[in-house]
């Protein structure tokens, strides 16, 4: 069992408030991931877990033990680091072995571990090679096996694909997501990349400087996000957010009259994905000159500007038009969601 | 394989490997001249008659019937007992690297590692000291070590030796330390370690190139030192080059300048055979840091 409780844990330096009053238990052999941009604090909370960093207040918990106090090596975890930290010194097979060895574990079954763990990342090939020999996916892939090798209760992983070019990424994320499921731990996985926290995790935590955002299924994230940040954050691409006025439950903005909105009068922030609108012939809720084409391949890209913002959606393939040609849009009302326009909170359901 | 674009103009080239050879010939003369003026005796390499004696060596010929003669490196090891400063300056070398290196690599790697800000100005303090000239502070020895019988004792002179040379080694380890990412010790924590285990067990194995740099640093001022040496040793207790400097100092007898020469010369030897074996080390520690990749 390692169930992680993480009880209001905050992190400062000085006046700088690193992680702010993280409340959240992470269930056994979930797949968690913390998803935010550069320094909001993911990292650090992270490095909390694993005891590389102290926190200025709160208990950290695993398996029901407090370890605030416990040094890394004796918290039961393993960690993969973004640059590797491959040992340059030792070949491929003593760093797999490392682990092993300064635990003191009976030296007779280390061979067999080693190679068990190497055979699951397929270096079997590439044990008596040094770091420096290595491609990169070859060097993560030993820095994964480093970390599977001991079978720990805990796995954390600070944004192990992104020194990787994007094709080896994405092969790398289905190793990643099929280790976990084989290994049953309990993984947190720290990403700037929505794509990744969609398509691994079983919960997401999206932070936004040191303040959890949302805490949900890649699902509810994706469907309900909490505000405006989590709307723009998570998708490819992100949820078309225009600013405007409820009237009498018409949303009016410019070029734009959307009726069948369930609010009270006001301003507001209307969102909705690409996917949730369709180019029509006319009499569409948004009529607009058409500011770029993208072709996907598999849909195109229709994009207009709304005020200053810039609103995509998603039509057929074989769609085309030339930018500065007026096109009419139609939003399903069903699918939008409405934000305060002030604080950017989600309103409604 | 270089591309007829990538070629230097002959001229170029020839013009390139000549400065070359001109400035390893003039680097290399001093030396040169002192190793073959060493087999002479004084009167050719100091001949004020014609600087060409010291090549040929008339003088040395019609004296010891051959043109070179080993009396310079008799007289000055076993006449004036040169090996005992030899074995003086062994000792000193080796407690002044061992004790430099050991809280060098201590320090350097704690100051490496530590988030406060006082690290910055005690490197600071460090590079003032190590900036000051050595005879600065032996003068301030003198008295003390004086009152306290300390005077003379090479235990001394290794300890004063050894706090000129800290700073050096510090910041020297210091920065070799800074090359090596944190991730790697937080790696070996993770995996296991202590932090002293994490630095002995992962740091210090990739730090080698560094260590050993360092220390031939550190062993070279020792070796090559002249201020606190000279001011410090009691006669008997003298390394190789206070012992060289008292041959020098001595010429209204003849013969004891080539003493000097020829001690200087066996002094030279072993910073050779140094440099060479650990050369390969020392390159790799001077241009790329400890690590790469």
């Amino acid at each position: 069992m390692a169930e992680i409780q993480l009880r209001n844990i905050s992190k400062r330096w000085g006046s700088f408030v690193g992680v702010n009053n993280f409340d959240l238990t992470i269930a056994d052999k979930e797949f968690l991931v913390l998803l935010g941009p550069s320094g909001c604090g993911k990292t650090t909370t992270m490095r909390m877990i694993a005891g590389l960093e102290d926190t200025t207040e709160g208990d950290i918990l695993i398996g029901g033990k407090r370890v605030n106090d416990l040094e890394p090596k004796d918290r039961d975890i393993a960690m993969v680091f973004q640059s590797y930290a491959l040992y340059p010194n030792m070949n491929v097979y003593e760093n797999i072995r490392f682990p092993l060895k300064v635990r003191g574990t009976d030296p007779s079954t280390h061979k067999e571990r080693v190679l068990q763990a190497a055979e699951r990342v397929e270096l079997l090939d590439f044990l008596d090679r040094k770091p420096a020999e290595l491609s990169g996916g070859q060097r993560q892939r030993v820095a994964l096996a480093r970390a599977i090798v001991r079978k720990p209760k805990v796995f954390l992983m600070d944004e192990p694909l992104s020194n990787l070019d994007a094709k080896l990424r994405v092969s790398t994320r289905a190793q990643i997501k099929n280790l976990s499921h084989d290994l049953a731990a309990t993984t947190i996985y720290v990403t700037h990349d929505q794509i990744e926290a969609m398509t691994l995790a079983d919960r997401v935590v999206v932070m936004k400087k040191g303040v959890v955002q949302q805490v949900g299924s890649p699902t509810e994230i994706y469907d309900t996000p909490a505000n405006t940040f989590v709307a723009s954050f998570i998708g490819n691409p992100a949820m078309n957010l225009v600013d405007g006025v409820i009237e009498g439950g018409v949303f009016k903005a410019q070029n734009s009259v959307i009726p069948g909105l369930d609010a009270p009068d006001g301003p507001v922030t209307l969102g909705f994905r690409a996917e949730d609108a369709n180019v029509v012939e006319s009499g569409g809720e948004i009529n607009a000159p058409i500011y770029t084409m993208e072709l996907l391949g598999d849909a195109t890209m229709v994009s207009v500007r709304i005020g200053g913002a810039l609103v995509a959606v998603k039509a057929d393939k074989n769609y085309r038009a030339e930018i500065g040609d007026q096109v009419s849009l139609h939003v399903h009302t069903d699918h939008c969601h409405l934000f305060d326009a002030t604080t950017g909170e989600r309103m409604g359901p | 394989m270089a591309s007829k674009a990538q070629q230097a103009p002959a001229y170029l080239r020839i013009v390139t490997v000549a400065f070359v050879v001109l400035w390893l010939l003039v680097a290399a003369f001093p030396f040169l001249w002192t190793l073959w003026g060493s087999f002479k005796v004084e009167l050719d390499f100091f001949s004020k008659a014609d600087w060409m004696n010291a090549l040929t060596g008339p003088r040395t010929l019609a004296e010891k019937g051959s043109p070179f003669t080993t009396d310079g490196y008799y007289g000055a090891w076993v006449q004036e007992e040169f090996w005992r400063s030899a074995i003086n300056t062994t000792l000193v070398c080796f407690f002044v690297v061992c004790t430099s290196l050991t809280i060098g690599t201590l320090g350097g790697y704690a100051l490496s590692r530590s988030g406060y800000r006082y690290t910055f100005w005690l490197l600071i303090t460090a590079l003032i000291f190590r900036a000051m000239p050595p005879i600065t502070l032996v003068s301030g020895y003198l008295l003390p070590f004086f009152e306290w019988n300390l005077w003379g004792h090479l235990a001394t002179t290794i300890i004063v030796l050894v706090a000129i040379n800290q700073p050096f080694t510090l910041w020297m380890l210091y920065s070799f330390f800074q090359k090596i990412p944190k991730e790697l010790d937080e790696s070996a924590k993770v995996d296991g370690c202590t932090q002293f285990k994490a630095f002995r067990h992962v740091i210090i194995p990739v730090m080698w190139p560094g260590v050993i740099t360092t220390g031939l640093f550190s062993f070279l001022l020792a070796y090559n030192d002249f201020a606190v040496t000279a001011m410090l040793l009691s006669k008997e207790n003298q390394t190789m080059v206070p012992k060289i400097a008292s041959f020098l100092g001595t010429t209204q007898t003849e013969g004891n300048v080539m003493f000097a020469v020829a001690a200087v010369v066996s002094a030279t030897v072993p910073l050779f055979i140094l440099v060479m074996f650990f050369q390969r080390q020392i390159v790799s520690g001077l241009t790329q840091g400890a690590v790469k990749g």
